[in-house]
């Protein structure tokens, strides 16, 4: 059933393949190749053989509507859902066959919904996140002390250190959440909408904190955001899905097209390009009754495909 | 050689990463459990049918006629025979002793079973008793005495099997492709449900009173007549869970942070999560082996601790230790000594004592469930 996809996706995930097995590690962090992601308890599949794969050393970020697979797929390549085909590779490896600490020292991921105790102090939950560097009976090392600070750092959360998660706002316990996965020191980092549900400021220092990683440091990234323009104006590519399928991807300026928000997003929008990336300016959503109308559709009917050939 | 060091300062850092735990409020509510026990246990030693006054009960206690023999300690660790020794020291010694030492195995036991259960399904009213355990033990104990009286000595060993059973019973039917902790409870309930029936029911095949209050003193859980050889077979159990708690206590803390911050952080959630609980189901089968099953414990105590000293597992599952003892040795008081010279069974006093306590902290608290 994964064998269908005969668009243009085919001849990425054959070359896809093919890279991934020669040369494989640091080019290659992390690829989806080719898979088949449901939940149990349903019969379709959300996502039905795609393939991604995540720039080295740079932000990639997933955008589509609600209920587009966005997050599947993010958690698919975490290794929190494990494929009903396909394989995603780690560094060249299938992560199915290695060792769950050996993966989350390489690979860490940040849920859209994370629970803590009350009580528990910012330090102690950024602590945590040297979990899988630690063995079963290990004390704290200076390395650990020495990332969890560095962690606090970027995450810019040390005048919180000592406070209680329960006592944070929202944004601030983002922060805190952010610092424990870089405590984690991973190569490859996936975030599931971390900007969501925060105020603008926090908005702004998450995705500050995502830019200096990138500029800073050889981690790649792989991003669900729920705001498009904010996925142009911070990934270095885009990729786009609808209905568990990706339809686009590519270089923002590519993918934010006036088409592509016609498509996926089923919105009347205007797209202006601005230093910032583009700019989207949302006018109306469409419906199903509404008629094709605005001539691009049949001007430009190659568009979104011609973004997934590259 | 440098290896050794490096082990020496590995354990000297793990010991100093164990002290740094033991704050302010930690240390004072052990100080004051381990005061409270001791003041309760001296209640409990000087006071029943054979009277002596509190100074003749301390001189019992302190007696070198025990504390310097060898064949004394023989007699309690070992089960060999016990020396010569007077009259009141022998009651204080080999009858009322043993029951406190035994309530506060049972204390450790309960809480710290409580404790591990309330991590592992992430839900404060969650106990070693509504996993099952209690039931299974229940329905054990009584169909031992109904129907296989000639078993009676290995009834201990029966009830932990039958809590265990129960428990197993539970995970398979929470388990769908792996479990969660609200379909561990709801499965709990109802492997409860059914276990409890079928109690019932057992109770109409015994045939005499006896039988059926030895089963009813099981089920409502009991400490009364238990001598050292109740102590010999939780010892060793009893230490046993303490010590692997305490090693799983990072593992507890980081399962707070939910199953999907626990695996994206490289644990393998429900291995780890069935070995706590197998632990979990160690202790609480130990105390269910010695004093039956006493209910209400393992729920409120963790609950007591955590509102002291915070929900850090190192400090909570310490917390308990003390805290389990001091409160089981004072209701264990209060069943002897309340109705003197009737006795009602331990768990009676826990359960009408701890459930107002736990529907006052309901009431006091804006939410309660998750922790």
């Amino acid at each position: 059933m994964s064998q269908n996809n005969t668009n243009s996706d085919g001849i990425a995930t054959a070359n896809d393949t093919a890279a991934g097995s020669q040369s494989g590690r640091r080019d290659r962090p992390l690829v989806g190749d080719d898979v088949v992601l449901s939940y149990s308890g349903t019969d379709d599949p959300v996502i039905d053989g795609e393939s991604i794969t995540a720039e080295p050393g740079a932000v990639t970020a997933l955008v589509g509507p609600n209920g587009s697979g966005k997050s599947t797929l993010l958690k698919g390549l975490a290794n929190q859902l494990e494929p009903d085909a396909g394989s995603v590779l780690l560094d060249g490896q299938d992560i199915q066959t290695l060792e769950t600490k050996a993966i989350a020292r390489k690979l860490g991921l940040l849920s859209q919904e994370s629970t803590s105790p009350n009580s528990i102090s910012v330090e102690d939950l950024v602590y945590h996140g040297r979990y899988p560097h630690r063995g079963f009976f290990d004390s704290v090392t200076e390395e650990d002390e020495a990332a969890v600070e560095r962690a606090i750092d970027l995450a810019g959360c040390g005048h919180l250190r000592e406070r209680e998660v329960g006592s944070l706002s929202g944004g601030q316990k983002q922060l805190a959440w952010i610092a424990m996965v870089l405590a984690q020191d991973t190569d490859v980092l996936l975030l599931d909408e971390p900007t969501t549900f925060l105020d603008l400021h926090h908005q702004l220092e998450v995705m500050e904190i995502i830019e200096t990683l990138r500029d800073e440091s050889e981690i790649t990234i792989v991003v669900v955001l729920h705001d498009i323009e904010q996925a142009a104006r911070l990934a270095d590519r885009m990729v786009a899905l609808k209905d568990g399928e990706i339809q686009a991807r590519g270089p923002p300026e590519a993918v934010v097209t006036e088409q592509l928000l016609a498509d996926v997003f089923e919105i009347e929008a205007e797209v202006s390009a601005t230093p910032h990336g583009p700019r989207v300016n949302p006018i109306r959503a469409r419906h199903d009754g509404d008629e094709h109308t605005t001539g691009d559709d049949t001007a430009e009917p190659d568009r979104a495909e011609e973004v997934v050939a590259e | 050689m440098a290896s050794e060091t490096r082990g020496a300062t590995d354990a000297w850092s793990w010991a100093r990463s164990w002290l740094g735990t033991l704050d302010g409020s930690l240390f004072g509510l052990c100080v004051a459990s381990v005061a409270v026990a001791f003041g309760a246990g001296l209640l409990q030693v000087s006071f029943g049918a054979y009277s002596m006054t509190i100074l003749e009960a301390w001189q019992a206690v302190f007696d070198p006629k025990v504390w310097f023999s060898v064949q004394a300690w023989q007699s309690f660790f070992l089960g060999t025979e016990l020396p010569e020794l007077p009259k009141r020291t022998l009651i204080v010694w080999n009858i009322r002793m043993p029951r406190v030492i035994v309530a506060v195995l049972a204390g450790i036991c309960l809480a710290v079973s409580g404790a591990i259960f309330q991590a592992v399904t992430r839900n404060e009213l969650a106990s070693p008793f509504v996993l099952g355990v209690s039931s299974g033990a229940g329905l054990a104990v009584l169909l031992t005495l109904v129907l296989f009286s000639s078993l009676a000595p290995f009834l201990p060993l029966f009830a932990a099997v039958g809590g265990s059973i129960a428990f197993l019973l539970v995970y398979m039917i929470a388990w769908k492709g792996g479990t969660s902790p609200v379909r561990l409870v709801l499965a709990g309930v109802i492997v409860n449900m059914v276990f409890t029936s079928l109690q019932r029911g057992l109770f109409f095949f015994a045939d005499d009173l006896g039988v059926v209050q030895s089963a009813l003193a099981w089920i409502t859980g009991s400490l009364t007549g238990v001598g050292w050889e109740e102590f010999r077979i939780a010892i060793i159990p009893t230490l046993a869970a303490t010590l692997l708690a305490l090693a799983g206590a990072r593992q507890l803390n980081l399962l707070l942070l939910g199953e999907e911050t626990a695996s994206s952080l490289g644990m393998s959630v429900e291995r780890v999560r069935f070995m706590l609980s197998a632990v979990a189901i160690l202790a609480a089968s130990t105390a269910i082996s010695v004093a039956g099953i006493i209910g209400f414990f393992g729920l409120v105590v963790p609950h007591i601790v955590r509102l002291i000293v915070g929900s850090d597992y190192r400090r909570l599952l310490i917390g308990c230790m003390f805290v389990g003892p001091a409160l089981m040795v004072v209701a264990d008081v209060g069943a002897r000594l309340a109705l003197n010279p009737a006795q009602v069974p331990v768990g009676v006093v826990t359960g009408v004592v701890g459930g107002p306590y736990f529907l006052y902290l309901m009431r006091r608290q804006e939410q309660m469930g998750e922790i």
